[in-house]
C-alpha cells in the first residue's frame, strides 16, 4: 500500500533521505493528530495507530502517523480511532517544561522508533 | 505438558563474600555479579544494593523486575532463546526463589519512570515493595545508543537472576506446585463437562522501550500462537517495555503470571484451562487487525467455552484489546478482559481510547491519573533525575522536601493489567 | 458539638397525607420529622438534625423556583454543616425534588447534600452526575437499610473525609472513577466473573462501557426531487433576539420557527443562543449552522421537493442527552404529521 508519513518530529522527517514520503508539519502532538483528522476527512485512511507507544500524549511534542496516499470513501474506524487519540490526549497534563535536548533527543528517538516499526509491514 | 514448580523461600538478602542461598537468606557476592556484567562492554559501571520490605527506600527508575529461578530437571534452561539455548521449556522441574527479585534501574531514555517505594503509601501499590529487592544499577559507556543501552540493561537483568537462580538448584523446596496442561484430546476426555477456557496473553510490541520477546523472538514480528502455561513459568516471555510503568509487564509478571495462576487453581474443578495464545500489540493497524483475526481464529479452531483477554500498556493496546475482545465475543466464546484506566486526575474521563458493546465482563487494575503524595524517603536507589519528567509527574512533582507529588502510573506494577493487584475502580 | 443537619422530606413521610396532600408548600419545622428518627439513632450523637422541611410534591413539581428559592432560604437560616433528601425510594416525583433541591442546595450553600433513590427512580438520572444518590430499595420497606447506608455517608460528607468508590459508600456511580482495593486480585476476580458468564449467572462488569446509543441510518431517500426536508440543528440558531429564550447551555427546550418565505439569514434576523462555541460567525451568517440560503437554492434547482416550513433549534451545549432525546421524540411527530422525509441535523 503506498502511504505517507505525517510527522512533526525531525528526526522521522529524515526519513525522506530514504525515499519515503513524509508530510513535515510544526504542528503541536494534539496538531499532527488534527491535521490527521482533517486528512482522515479528505478521505485518506490511518495506517497506524494514532496513540502509537505507551510514552503518554504530551508527554513529549513529537507525533508521527502513517496514512495512506490513496483517498477513498471517508473509512469510519480511522475517524473513530483518531476523535478517540484526540479526545485521549485532552485528559493528560503538558510536559513541555521539562523537555530539555536530551529528553528532546530520546523522545524525538522513541517516536522515530514506534513509526519505523511499522515499515516493514507497510511495505511487505 | 507438566511442570513441577519448587519455590525457595527467601526472607533475606544480604552481601557476602560468597553467593549461595541457606536457611531463607540469599547470600550474593557483589563482585562476582559486577565482574560479569561488566563483560558487556556497553556497560561502564554497576553499582549493586540492597532494599527490604518496610525500609525506607525509593528505587528509581525502574526497568525491570525479574524472579531468580533455575531449571533442575527437565529440557532447556531459563529465558530460553535469550540466556538458554532455545529448547522448549515447560517441563520437568524449575526452582523458584520466591520473595526476592532482580530490579534493574537506569536512565535509559530522558523521561523514563517507574518507581518502587519499599515503604510509604506508594509501596501498597508495588507488589515489589514485599519483595527483598536486589538493585541493579548499570551506567553506560559515553556516547552509547538508547538501543543499546536497553538491551545491556535487559541483559544485566537476566544474566544476575539466572545466577542467583542457580543458587537454589539444589536446595530442598520449602512448597512445591504442580501444573499440567494435558493435550486438547486427554484433555476433553479428562473433562468433558467442564467449560473449556483459554487465556489469551497480549504483549506489548511497538519499537524501542515497548518491546516483548518470546524465546528471543521480537513479539512484534510474530503472528498470534499458543503457548504451555508452564512455558511462561521457565522464562519463555521477558520483557523489554521500559515505558508505562504502572502497566506494563515486567520479567517478573510474566513468570509468575496471576491469570495463569488462577485459571490453574481451577484447572479440573469449575473449568478445563487449555493453555495461552499470545497475540501482540502492533503500531501497524493493519497488523492489530490481522493479529485479532488470528487469535479469534484460534480461540474457534480450539473450540474454547471463553476467554480471559489480559492487556499491556496504554492508548493503542486499548484498540488491541477491544477488537480481540469483540472478534473473540463474535466466535460465541464468552470473554473477560482485564485493563486499567486514565479517567483523569479528576476520575471523570473516558477510561478507554476504544470500546465496544461486546466487552461486557471487565476487570480494571484502577485509574493510572489518580494523583498520589510520595513522601521523601531516607534512601534513593538510582536517581531522582527525572522524577519531575516521568509520566503523571508535573512542574514542581519533585518539592524541595523531597515531596513527589505525581499520578499512580509512576509506580512500576500499580495498575498491572493481568490483575496481579488487588487495586480496581467504580 | 455535633455536627447540624437539615432534612428535607415529602408530605407522606411527614405523616401528612398522600397525593391529596402533595400541593402543601415548602414549610420548615424545628428537629425531626418521620424517618429523620432513624437517622438520629444512627448518626450516635455525632450529628443532630436541627430542622426538617416538608414539601409537598406536586407543589415542588409545579412551582419549582419558587419552592427552590424558599427552601434555600430555610436551609440558610440553619446554617447546617449538611443537607440530607429523602430516601425517595421509587417515588418518581419524591426523587425528583429530592435530586434538584439537593443539587441546589449544593450549588447555592456549598454546603455538603446527600439523598437516597431506587435505582429506577426516573430522579436518579437528573442528578446522579451532580449529588451523591444512596442506592435503596425501592419501597420505604428499605428504610432501615436505606439508613444504614446513609448515615455513616452523611457523617464522612459533614467532615471533609474522603469518599471512597461507589461499591464501597454505597451510592449510585455518578461518572466519576475512584480508585480502592478489592480483597481478590483482578486475575481472581476475571476468573470467578468468566465462571459467571459461562454459567449465564449474573455478574457485574467493574467498567462499563460507555453508553452507545447508535442509531441505525434510515435507507437513503429515493426520490429527493419531491421530498420535503427540515431543518434541524443543536447549533443554537434563533430569530435575532431569542424569542423563546433558549438557555446558552443546559438548554431546557427547544424552539420552532417559520421560515416561509426566509431565502437567506442575515445577520440583522437571525443569530446563535449557543454559548459553547466563538459566536462571531455565526452571527455574522446563520446559514453557516442552518444552511436555508443553499436549500432555498436547491429548491429553485429542483433538487429538493420543498424546505419545510418551520425550523427546529436548540443549544447542544451541556444538554443532558435525556432532554435532547426528549426534545426529538417530540418534534419527531410533527415532523411525521408534517409528511417531512428528511432531516437534515446540524450541530457545531
Amino acid at each position: 500500500m503506498s502511504f505517507f508519513i505525517l510527522t512533526n518530529n525531525p528526526r522521522v522527517q529524515k526519513l525522506q533521505e530514504e525515499g519515503l514520503e513524509v508530510l513535515f508539519s510544526e504542528a503541536s502532538y494534539v496538531g499532527i493528530l488534527q491535521q490527521a483528522r482533517d486528512m482522515i476527512h479528505k478521505g485518506h485512511r490511518l495506517l497506524t495507530h494514532p496513540l502509537s507507544g505507551s510514552v503518554k500524549p504530551k508527554e513529549g511534542p513529537y507525533k508521527s502517523v502513517m496514512l495512506s496516499s490513496n483517498q477513498g470513501a471517508l473509512d469510519r474506524e480511522s475517524l473513530e480511532l483518531i476523535e478517540n487519540a484526540i479526545i485521549t490526549t485532552e485528559k493528560f497534563p503538558d510536559k513541555s517544561p521539562y523537555w530539555t535536548p536530551k529528553v528532546l533527543d530520546d523522545l524525538a528517538l522513541v517516536d522515530y522508533t514506534l513509526i519505523t516499526s511499522a515499515l516493514p509491514s507497510a511495505q511487505a | 505438558m507438566k511442570l513441577e514448580l519448587g519455590y525457595i523461600d527467601i526472607n533475606n538478602i544480604e552481601f557476602s563474600s560468597e553467593s549461595k542461598v541457606e536457611n531463607g537468606t540469599l547470600y550474593v557476592n557483589q563482585d562476582a555479579i559486577t565482574k560479569m556484567i561488566l563483560e558487556d562492554e556497553n556497560i561502564k559501571s554497576v553499582k549493586l544494593d540492597i532494599a527490604h520490605p518496610g525500609d525506607s527506600v525509593r528505587i528509581t527508575p525502574v526497568k525491570d523486575v525479574i524472579q531468580p529461578r533455575v531449571k533442575v530437571e527437565g529440557p532447556g534452561g531459563i529465558f530460553p532463546g535469550v540466556i538458554s539455548k532455545v529448547d522448549t521449556v515447560g517441563s520437568g522441574k524449575t526452582n523458584a526463589l520466591r520473595g526476592c527479585a532482580v530490579v534493574t534501574a537506569g536512565k535509559i531514555v530522558g523521561f523514563q519512570e517507574g518507581i518502587i517505594d519499599m515503604t510509604g503509601p506508594g509501596a501498597q501499590y508495588t507488589p515489589f515493595s514485599k519483595l527483598h529487592n536486589l538493585v541493579v544499577v548499570c551506567e553506560p559507556v559515553d556516547g552509547l545508543l538508547q538501543h543499546d543501552y536497553e538491551r545491556s540493561v535487559r541483559m544485566a537483568g537476566l544474566k544476575t537472576a539466572t545466577y542467583l537462580g542457580e543458587l537454589g538448584k539444589a536446595i530442598t523446596p520449602d512448597e512445591t506446585k504442580v501444573f499440567e496442561t494435558p493435550s486438547l484430546k486427554e484433555g476433553m476426555k479428562l473433562y468433558p463437562d467442564l467449560p473449556r477456557v483459554v487465556y489469551v496473553q497480549m504483549l506489548q510490541s511497538q519499537g524501542l522501550l515497548h518491546d516483548t520477546y518470546v524465546y528471543g523472538v521480537d513479539a512484534k514480528r510474530t503472528l498470534s500462537t499458543m503457548i504451555y502455561p508452564t512455558e511462561l513459568m521457565d522464562g519463555a516471555i521477558i520483557s523489554g517495555n521500559c515505558v508505562s510503568a504502572c502497566d506494563k509487564n515486567t520479567t517478573y509478571h510474566h513468570l509468575n503470571n496471576p491469570v495463569v495462576q488462577d485459571m490453574f487453581a481451577q484447572h479440573g474443578k469449575t473449568l478445563n484451562f487449555v493453555g495461552v495464545i499470545i497475540t501482540n500489540e502492533n503500531v501497524y493497524l493493519a497488523d492489530k487487525q490481522r493479529s485479532s483475526d488470528w487469535t479469534a481464529k484460534l480461540c474457534e479452531l480450539l473450540g474454547v467455552d471463553g476467554a480471559i483477554v489480559s492487556q499491556e500498556g496504554f492508548g493503542n493496546p486499548d484498540t488491541d484489546l477491544i477488537m480481540n475482545c469483540k472478534k473473540i465475543e463474535g466466535k460465541g466464546v464468552k470473554t473477560v478482559i482485564i485493563t486499567d484506566e486514565y479517567a483523569g486526575q479528576n476520575g471523570k474521563s473516558q477510561s478507554l481510547a476504544d470500546a465496544d458493546p461486546a466487552a461486557t465482563a471487565v476487570v480494571t487494575g484502577g485509574n493510572a491519573n489518580q494523583v498520589i503524595v510520595l513522601p521523601k524517603l531516607d534512601k534513593v536507589i538510582g536517581t531522582l533525575d527525572y522524577v519531575d519528567k516521568i509520566a503523571g509527574g508535573h512542574e514542581g512533582s519533585l518539592a524541595a522536601d523531597g515531596t513527589i507529588t505525581a499520578e499512580l502510573q509512576v509506580i512500576t506494577g500499580a495498575t498491572n493489567e493481568l490483575g496481579f493487584n488487588c487495586l480496581s475502580a467504580r | 458539638m455535633s455536627l447540624r443537619i437539615v432534612h428535607y422530606i415529602n408530605q407522606f413521610f411527614a405523616q401528612i397525607g398522600g397525593e391529596e396532600k402533595a400541593d402543601i408548600p415548602a414549610e420548615l419545622r424545628e428537629g425531626i420529622v418521620g424517618p429523620g428518627s432513624a437517622f438520629q439513632a444512627a448518626f450516635k450523637g455525632e450529628a443532630e438534625i436541627v430542622a426538617t422541611i416538608i414539601c409537598g410534591d406536586s407543589y415542588f413539581g409545579e412551582n419549582e423556583s419558587k419552592a427552590k428559592a424558599e427552601i434555600i432560604e430555610m436551609v440558610k437560616g440553619q446554617k447546617p454543616d449538611l443537607f440530607i433528601a429523602g430516601p425517595a425510594f421509587n417515588a418518581g416525583r419524591y426523587g425528583y425534588a429530592c435530586g434538584t433541591i439537593a443539587k441546589a442546595v449544593k450549588e447555592e450553600l456549598g454546603i455538603p447534600v446527600l439523598t437516597g433513590m431506587y435505582i429506577e427512580n426516573p430522579g436518579v438520572d437528573q442528578a446522579k452526575n451532580d449529588v451523591l444518590i444512596v442506592s435503596t430499595k425501592n419501597s420505604a420497606a428499605g428504610m432501615r437499610d436505606a439508613v444504614s447506608k446513609m448515615a455513616p455517608l452523611a457523617l464522612k460528607l459533614a467532615k471533609g473525609e474522603p469518599i471512597g468508590a461507589s461499591i464501597e459508600e454505597g451510592y449510585i456511580p455518578n461518572g466519576v472513577r475512584v480508585n480502592f482495593f478489592e480483597k481478590e486480585r483482578g486475575s481472581q476476580r476475571a476468573v470467578n466473573m468468566l465462571l459467571k458468564k459461562l454459567a449465564g449467572k449474573p455478574f457485574t462488569t467493574e467498567y462499563p462501557m460507555p453508553n452507545f446509543d447508535r442509531v441505525e441510518p434510515n435507507p437513503a431517500v429515493k426520490d429527493l426531487a419531491h421530498a420535503t426536508i427540515a431543518l434541524v440543528t443543536s447549533g443554537g440558531i434563533v430569530p435575532k433576539g431569542n424569542p423563546d429564550h433558549i438557555e446558552s447551555s443546559s438548554a431546557s427546550h427547544y424552539g420552532k420557527y417559520d421560515i416561509e418565505g426566509v431565502t437567506d439569514l442575515t445577520e440583522a434576523t437571525y443569530e446563535t443562543a449557543h454559548g459553547g462555541y466563538d459566536p462571531v460567525y455565526a452571527n455574522q451568517d446563520a446559514d453557516r449552522v442552518l444552511p436555508v440560503d443553499v436549500l432555498r437554492d436547491m429548491e429553485k434547482e429542483g433538487k429538493i421537493g420543498k424546505l419545510h416550513r418551520y425550523f427546529y433549534t436548540t443549544v447542544g451545549n451541556g444538554t443532558a442527552v435525556a432532554s435532547s432525546a426528549g426534545f426529538a421524540a417530540e418534534y419527531a411527530q410533527e415532523l411525521l404529521k408534517d409528511n417531512v422525509q428528511a432531516v437534515i441535523l446540524t450541530s457545531t
